[in-house]
């Protein structure tokens, strides 16, 4: 089981986005960088938290990449910190190209952000926040992995992050609204309401290659007979790649734009999809960078949004999902945002048969897709891959006490489970929580 | 021998305890002003309740998933700690000491549970050195400071033993120990001995983000 | 090895222990510690004749002494009576405790003269 199915070569990782960044740095820029960042842009939690530890080795086994690769210390949380950060802190700045290079690889591809280790560290460090740090050095010195770099590109120049251009977006909602005409054909996709209950918002990926998470939302959405609309400008996407490269400075401007298409469309509240670093940066990280100490309009992820639907009776269940359902828990809607219990609640009422894997809840293993690794592109796949062998464990364990579909509500679990799916040949089925909903939800007869 | 001692336990042992407290009192001043000045953000999210929920975890041996993983390191690290800060405080000897100086005096424990407490103190500093050694992962990211800060912690506790049973060279120990115990206090605001004043807060800031923005648990 | 050679070799090492742990046991006099319920440590050392030689000491009460009002009276002695008829267990007034009274004046007088025994050790031996 711990062996992949195919055996495949690693080679070492040739990443455009590294190598030319790596070029053009001098030393006295990567000296000046670090200093700003560290010096100018960090405080006290920088300062507490470096002095703070004690260099105990307990956040090791909260991650896993250190678990994956059978306790190799190098991929511990605090492993990383020190090869990285430390070094940048003990030569005051003074680092080689090649090392802000290998930097960066560890801090972009090598740390999903998921916090697991921030629960166990006894001094409660915050090591995402200090990878985060070391990842805001390499932007500024413009080293960041291509793939997800481009995105960022995408944010900065069309609010969205995957060249949508402005006219396929509604072109898009069209589409789907027709298609799904065929179904409930009073079915509407409201555009540009005003003063509607809800603006429900998707990630970039959405138009892109996922249009049936929009068909099938507006499926919910009318057969709830919810007051809803969507944008039909810039500000749609909720998805925010700048956050993960350390590009403060877009992902406010993403942020905003979010929010303030909202606020011009009066709604009471924004609604979104099954994306969790997406709720992630409008719960709690985005709007802070913006001064704003929760989101300035309330949001909703799908999770708690099905969860009402279905208390509220407003969605009923014709017949329960057969197939027997394990969960996976996304660090940023549940070990950042507690929706484990309603998640659980809505699983069980729209599932059969539901089996925990274990560990669960915020203790749940990353997916390693996350915090933007995914998002570094195939160059990283295997070491994604290899670097979560322990899910590959976690998964075939709940596999063999009957699992067969394995709910994934959020799109970096998602992506990132299928693939380990399909590197260590687990045969299961991977669902979002709409999914479901949407196969046994009571439909009107057409 | 007399000149020595009346140095270390007068002048360097008054040096000692004013930058102790001074130091401590500074450290965390200096923190706060930075919080203020730079990440006054971090105030409007901490709050009392969720702060001691996560510290009263933190602080209970095995009421978190870590310190139930290793059982072991968590009965040592527990005991080592309170050990470390009851032993000097309530040590008749100390207390003898402070009531002929400022005439401050409290109970103290009886000198046979005391040599206990003491030899868990160093008993828990060679786990420590051990664990340092041999566990991977705490090699890894070992440091030469490391191994001085452990040396420092367990010095006064050696010394102290060693003074209290006057095998041999009693004068030499007695005079250490008080001198050990000197470098210990001026260490702890200046070195990663900060733990002891800088974890409170970390694990409170922590304990907060997690209670009140990501309503989930953090232990 | 030249068997003198060892014998200096021995001679200085059990001088280097005797200074150490100085003098035999059985020269040794010890003050009366009987008051205290349950003596902690063991009864402090002390030799008078020898003290007072050692220390020049002429006047008994330079440690035997008399306080009034908070001063010490200088042509007045209590030699005729036991430290605990006037110093209590507990400190009273002015009046020092019985120990801290003990520690005072022996450890007081030493440090103030840079000379005698110091540290707890060396006074409550083993």
């Amino acid at each position: 089981m711990a062996e992949p199915a195919k055996k495949v070569e690693e080679k070492k990782v040739i990443d455009e986005g590294l190598e030319k960044g790596t070029d053009r740095l001098t030393p006295d820029r990567i000296e000046k960088v670090i200093k700003q960042v560290l010096e100018g842009e960090s405080g006290a939690r920088l300062k507490a938290y470096v002095d703070t530890c004690i260099h105990c080795g307990l956040c090791s086994e909260a991650c896993h990449y250190y678990l994956s690769h059978d306790n190799d210390p190098r991929w511990s949380p605090v492993g990383k910190v020190k090869q990285t950060l430390w070094e940048m802190l003990k030569k005051k700045g003074r680092v080689s190209a090649d090392f802000i290079r290998t930097t960066a690889e560890i801090a972009s591809t090598e740390c999903n952000l998921c916090k697991r280790c921030a629960m166990y560290c006894p001094f409660g460090i915050d090591i995402a926040y200090l990878m985060l740090i070391v990842r805001r050095i390499c932007h500024r010195l413009g080293v960041t992995p291509l793939y997800i770099q481009d995105t960022a590109h995408s944010h900065s120049v069309t609010m969205n992050q995957m060249w949508v251009k402005g006219d396929e977006w509604p072109d898009t909602l069209q589409w789907q609204e027709e298609e799904a005409q065929a179904e409930i054909p009073t079915l509407r996709i409201p555009l540009e309401k005003e003063g509607a209950d809800i603006m429900y918002s998707v990630i970039g990926p959405g138009p892109k290659f996922q249009a049936q998470l929009i068909y099938q939302a507006a499926v919910i959405m009318n057969i709830a007979g919810l007051d809803w609309t969507m944008p039909a400008t810039p500000g749609w996407d909720n998805s925010d790649m700048a956050m993960f490269t350390g590009d403060n400075e877009i992902m406010g401007r993403i942020k905003r734009t979010h929010f303030e298409t909202a606020a011009r469309l009066k709604v009471k509240r924004i609604v979104m999809g099954e994306c969790g670093h997406a709720f992630r940066s409008i719960q709690d990280v985005g709007n802070r960078w913006l001064g704003w100490r929760m989101p300035p309009i309330p949001i909703a992820h799908a999770i708690e949004f099905y969860y009402e639907l279905l208390k509220e009776g407003k969605i009923r269940v014709a017949k329960k999902y057969a197939e027997t359902v394990t969960f996976q828990d996304p660090c940023n809607v549940v070990r950042g945002a507690g929706l484990h219990e309603k998640a659980r609640d809505v699983v069980n009422q729209i599932c059969e048969n539901f089996i925990e894997m274990h560990p669960n809840r915020e203790h749940n293993y990353c997916c390693c897709a996350g915090g933007g690794v995914i998002n570094c592109g195939p160059p990283y796949k295997l070491k994604r891959m290899k670097s979560n062998r322990i899910k590959a464990e976690q998964l075939f364990a709940v596999k063999s006490r009957g699992a067969k579909t394995l709910i994934a509500p959020c799109h970096n679990c998602h992506s990132g489970l299928e693939d380990i799916n399909h590197h260590y040949e687990l045969g299961m089925d991977i669902k979002f929580l709409g999914d479901i909903l949407y196969e046994v939800m009571e439909k009107p007869e057409s | 021998m007399n000149s020595l001692y009346n140095f270390v336990s007068g002048p360097l042992a008054w040096m000692a305890f004013i930058i102790f407290f001074g130091g401590c009192l500074f450290r965390i001043i200096s923190i706060l002003a930075l919080v203020h000045k730079k990440e006054k953000f971090i105030y409007t999210y901490m709050s009392w309740k969720y702060s001691f929920r996560s510290i009263m975890h933190w602080i209970i041996p095995f009421a978190t998933v870590n310190w139930r993983k290793h059982p072991v390191l968590t009965l040592v690290t527990f005991a080592f700690h309170i050990c470390l800060i009851i032993t000097p405080i309530f040590l008749l000897s100390h207390i003898i000491l402070w009531d002929e100086s400022w005439n401050v005096s409290w109970w103290s424990l009886p000198d046979s549970l005391v040599q206990v407490m003491t030899l868990i103190v160093i008993g828990s500093c060679v786990f420590f050195l051990i664990r340092r050694l041999i566990a991977p992962e705490v090699q890894y990211v070992t440091s030469a400071s490391d191994y001085i800060i452990l040396a420092i912690v367990a010095a006064p506790f050696i010394t102290g033993f060693m003074a209290y049973y006057q095998w041999f060279g009693y004068q030499f120990f007695t005079i250490l120990h008080i001198f050990s115990g000197e470098v210990m206090l001026v260490a702890i605001p200046f070195t990663r001995l900060s733990h002891m004043l800088f974890s409170p807060f970390t694990r409170a800031y922590m304990g907060s983000e997690f209670g009140g923005v990501r309503h989930a648990r953090d232990w | 090895m030249d068997k003198r050679i060892l014998f200096l070799i021995a001679v200085v090492l059990f001088s280097g222990i005797a200074v150490i742990s100085g003098y035999p046991q059985e020269e040794m006099e010890f003050l009366d510690n009987s008051v205290f319920d349950k003596p902690v440590r063991t009864p402090s050392v002390f030799r008078h004749e020898e003290h007072n030689e050692t220390a020049a000491i002429e006047e008994c009460n330079e440690c035997h002494h008399i306080y009034e009002n908070g001063k010490k009276m200088d042509d007045e002695s209590s030699e005729d009576q036991r430290c605990s008829d006037c110093h209590d267990k507990k400190d009273s007034g002015n009046k020092l405790a019985l120990r801290k009274a003990f520690h005072k004046n022996c450890k007081g007088c030493h440090i103030q003269q840079n000379k005698g025994p110091v540290m707890c050790g060396e006074c409550h031996r083993r």
